[in-house]
């Protein structure tokens, strides 16, 4: 592809929508309160596992204020299930917006209490009595696979509800072969993504004119609005879904929940508003969960480091109601990660536990990819006692190689892989912290130095799910401004500003002049929802399609009003001109009044007015596997090399990340500071999955850390400095070269500091296969090391 | 048993209907509709709703609104001074330290109630002043960054 990239393409515009965020004028879903609104409590499981016996909602009823009392029953009879799964690999299940006759997860929604005010609400469902025929609970998914394990659904007819095998030819004969080979038992702990914004929902029903809106903080609005249709049997022309202004997602709003397709149903019930805005507790408990992967993973490598093969079964904890299995997926098909490594099997297995359900989240199946790949490599080299970096740059696929197609069949746009950890070795000073580390230990400092490259697919393609494409509408309005209408909505990644620089730049019209719509199903195109970093992937590209398609026809109009051949004419300053005789121009202005009304000046058979629409297709994409089973369902490859240096207080447990270096490659970055600006967020979310968060759940199958108080995102406090630097390899197959920029930040963290962290410990034979690095995690293993040295 | 509340929000007289434990947060958005104010957690953990209660930044989802009564509340509505900007909102949308805007009024009230009180913050005070102000877009720096330039150009 030709990189015509010009300003303000580039440039580190100021964000548009910051001024209305700056000044409390945002408008999201929870900041609206039409006339008659109804609010809506929901009444949630209090066991992970049961029967329902009967539900008690007369006392509740009967409450002032109360408008009605719904039980999973009542609201079956007038909708339809989702169907979810179905495929080759997910077996079918029904899904309904209330829990019917089972509990399959503590939390679950089981009834729901309409009335006049959020408190009444509230207080209402506290009134609703539910009788439960307890069953015994599966909570580990290891246990949950053993043959009469109770299920978690009987329709399934097993808890093993996922399968996916993929195996290169003589996969054994290599690990045979090898001088060495190296097995371990990692897990990636559960997390969430906690967007400070819960989500809130609001569905109104208008009788007159017979139509629906609905206001949902979700990052997919148009495959809500489909999903709204079908359950209800009602069109969808009469649907308009709105995601106004959405305060965070990171994954977590891409899925349709039940609470949300409940609402459209009760506004028509009602004939108002109804709406709901969720606590916090109730988003641990029901918004998706993320991560959750076991993985017996082994390695094969020549004496001197060179890798071989691997062989992973990955067991994935999918949680009660499991919707998507792209996590598994994900991880299933990049386990060989930055290295040349062509021999690969993998059997995953996706399992049914009574937890909450798993889904997207920032980094998904990717993160517990890199994750533990890049824990593994550490633990090679450690055993083969090579340089963390020496056995990395001996094995990174080389920069000539790409496109590089990885043993499973997935294609890399590009990457320089050796620079980028070189780099981060100059950054960090990796010789000279090395002699440090040495000097520190003689004074009983544990000092550690982390390494990974952690690499991120992006733009994932998927059948009926993701679709791999993205649109762009585009109009110059008669009044010389411009609307764009975008197919992805956003929850803070700055789409009104970068999508305003690519069309500023393709077609002339000012920067400041632009106005982009986003997150409305009625003007703008369908779309996918805002995920997998495709943004600056599939929908950037859109625009800049869109912006080429209107470039074209202004030049056309001016040629003919001109008569110079559209290549000879140039747009600037609110004029086409010709390039060799400035003088030859017609303002922009001109055009735009041609266009629209003076038709007859138009170049034969072009449409009146100044409206297009861009598509762009993700390249690249394989979406059925070939005869060996190879596919390719992500476009992108962008990466991050990272060495992180930590001191750790074996007296308290406590973690200090004293550096955290980095080089992150992203292609070409639309808006450099709307980049940094994620990453550091990205990264810090990373801090957060690896040392601080966890959604622990006990045997019984309550979950234990519900609150801010027990599931400890990060502070300010927690910041490390952060030594950040771009290498820009620009993906060869996308017209703007952008690889996408939202994820590989948070893919860091957990490697490079779990690496660290052992490192630092090593003397005390500390290994760690479990995260998250809490104080008393470390001082358990500590001790436990210890115990271990002493009885030799 | 709901009763009238009156107060001065952002140096203007209001009041509305308010149950004894109606939190000042919901009084503020839902009674007298000043949204700027966002709700993250209601357990004064995640800092969304942080204003000024005569003069000291506090979590108003841990406030009654009864509580507030005849008091002086500030929230982000009132940093603008006459369509003009204040510095601290210049200083975050100049070094980018918004992204989805949620725990932006929070952040911002955490770190005016800062420089009401000091002149020239040090990074560790700044720091400090919004530790109870959860950002999850971010990573903080961009906002410690705004804060600190702020208080350059701020005057009382």
């Amino acid at each position: 592809m030709d990189f015509p990239i010009n300003p303000p393409i580039g440039e580190r515009v100021r964000r548009k929508e910051t001024q209305r965020f700056v000044t409390g004028t945002g408008r999201y879903v929870d900041d609206l309160l039409p006339p008659g609104t109804l609010h809506v409590s929901f009444v949630r499981s209090s066991c992970a596992h049961a029967k329902i016996k009967s539900i008690d909602v007369e006392a509740a009823r009967s409450m002032p204020g109360v408008r009605a009392v719904f039980t999973g029953k009542d609201i079956a009879r007038h909708v339809k299930p989702l169907r979810v799964g179905g495929s080759s690999v997910l077996r079918p299940v029904t899904l309904y917006p209330l829990a019917v006759d089972k509990i399959r997860y503590f939390g679950e929604p089981l009834a729901v209490v309409v009335a006049d005010n959020r408190y009444l609400a509230e207080d209402a469902a506290e009134m609703v009595s539910v009788d439960y025929d307890l069953l015994p609970e599966v909570i580990d998914p290891e246990a949950a696979m053993e043959p009469g394990a109770p299920l978690v659904h009987e329709d399934a007819g097993s808890n093993v509800v996922y399968k996916y095998h993929f195996a290169t030819d003589g996969i054994d004969k290599v690990f045979e072969d090898a001088d060495v080979v190296v097995k371990e038992r990692i897990r990636s702990h559960r997390i969430t993504a906690c967007p400070i914004e819960p989500r809130a929902y609001l569905a109104s029903y208008n009788k007159e004119e017979d139509s629906l809106t609905m206001w949902s903080a979700t990052a997919n609005p148009h495959s809500l609005r489909g999903r709204i249709a079908d359950i209800l049997s009602f069109p969808e022309g009469k649907i308009r879904v709105i995601a106004p202004d959405v305060g965070g997602s990171f994954g977590v709003k891409i899925q349709t929940y039940q609470e949300e397709l409940l609402l459209p149903y009760l506004s028509r019930q009602f004939g108002r508003p109804v709406k709901w805005c969720e606590t916090r507790v109730e988003h641990m408990r029901n918004g998706r969960h993320g991560r959750d992967q076991i993985h017996y993973i082994e390695m094969a490598l020549k004496k001197d480091g060179t890798m071989l093969g691997i062989k992973d079964k990955i067991i994935a904890d999918m949680g009660s109601t499991y919707t998507v299995d792209h996590s598994i997926q994900a991880a299933a098909l990049y386990m060989t990660g930055v290295y040349q490594i062509q021999n690969y099997a993998v059997d995953a297995l996706g399992i049914s536990t009574n937890k909450t359900t798993h889904g997207s989240l920032r980094g998904i199946g990717k993160a517990d990819a890199s994750y533990i790949l890049e824990r593994l490599v550490d633990i090679v080299a450690r055993q083969l006692q090579l340089d963390p970096i020496d056995i990395r740059t001996k094995n990174f696929i080389p920069a000539d190689a790409f496109p590089y197609r990885n043993a499973t069949g997935a294609l890399y746009d590009s990457g320089q892989y050796h620079l980028a950890m070189k780099r981060t070795a100059e950054i960090a000073g990796y010789g000279q912290l090395r002699k440090e580390q040495a000097e520190l230990r003689k004074k009983g400092i544990y000092r550690g130095i982390g390494v990974a490259l952690v690499m991120e697919p992006t733009s994932s393609s998927r059948i009926h799910a993701t679709g791999g494409y993205a649109s762009c509408r585009l109009r110059i309005d008669p009044s010389g401004s411009a609307t764009v209408f975008s197919s992805m909505g956003e929850q803070g990644q700055g789409h009104e500003t970068t999508l305003a620089q690519i069309v500023a730049s393709q077609t002339g019209i000012p920067f400041d002049k632009i106005t982009v719509i986003h997150g409305d199903t009625l003007p703008t195109p369908y779309g996918f929802g805002t995920g997998s970093s495709r943004s600056s992937v599939v929908l950037m590209p859109s625009a800049w399609v869109a912006g080429k398609l209107m470039r074209d026809k202004i030049l056309g109009i001016a040629a003919r009003q001109l008569g110079v051949v559209p290549e000879k004419l140039e747009i600037g300053d609110g004029k086409v001109f010709a390039k060799e005789n400035k003088e030859r121009s017609i303002a922009l202005m001109e055009i735009v009044r041609t266009a629209y009304g003076a038709i007859h000046l138009l170049p034969e058979n072009m449409e009146p007015g100044l409206e297009v629409t861009g598509y762009f297709i993700n390249p690249n994409i394989d979406y059925t596997p070939d005869d060996k089973g190879r596919m390719n369902t992500f476009s992108s490859y962008p990466y991050a090399a990272v060495i992180a240096v930590v001191d750790v207080d074996v007296e308290t447990g406590m973690i200090t990340i004293v550096r955290y270096c980095t080089v992150h490659d992203c292609g070409n970055m639309i808006n450099p500071q709307i980049v940094d600006t994620q990453q550091q967020g990205s990264i810090m979310q990373g801090i957060g999955a690896a040392l601080y968060e966890e959604l622990r759940y006990g045997d019984d199958g309550q979950l234990l850390s519900s609150t801010f108080m027990d599931y400890r995102l990060p502070s300010v406090e927690e910041v490390p400095e952060l030594e950040l630097e771009h290498i820009v390899t620009p993906n060869p197959f996308t017209p703007l070269g952008a690889k996408g920029a939202g994820e590989t930040g948070m893919l860091g963290p957990p490697p490079a500091l779990c690496n660290a962290v052992e490192d630092a410990l090593s003397p005390l034979g500390v290994k760690i296969r479990e995260t998250p690095l809490t104080p008393d995690r470390i001082l358990d293993l500590i001790e436990k090391a210890q115990a271990k040295l002493a009885h030799g | 048993m709901a009763k009238t509340i009156s107060l001065t929000v952002n140096g203007k007289a209001y009041s509305g209907e308010a149950e004894p434990r109606t939190l000042l947060v919901h009084f503020l958005r839902d009674a007298l509709r000043l949204t700027g104010t966002h709700v993250g957690c209601v357990v004064g953990r995640c800092g969304a709703c942080t204003v000024l209660w005569n003069g000291t930044a506090v979590k108003s989802c841990m406030v009654f609104a009864v509580q507030a009564e005849g008091d002086e509340i500030v929230t982000v509505e009132g940093l603008a001074q006459d369509q003009r900007l204040h510095p601290l909102q210049e200083a975050f949308w100049k070094n980018d330290a918004v992204e989805c805007g949620y725990c932006t009024p929070g952040m911002l009230m955490s770190a005016y109630g800062l420089l009401s009180k000091r002149k020239k913050p040090t990074d560790e005070q700044i720091k400090k002043a919004i530790s109870g102000n959860l950002c999850r877009c971010t990573g903080y720096s961009n906002i410690v960054a705004a804060i600190k330039e702020a208080a350059e150009n701020f005057t009382q």
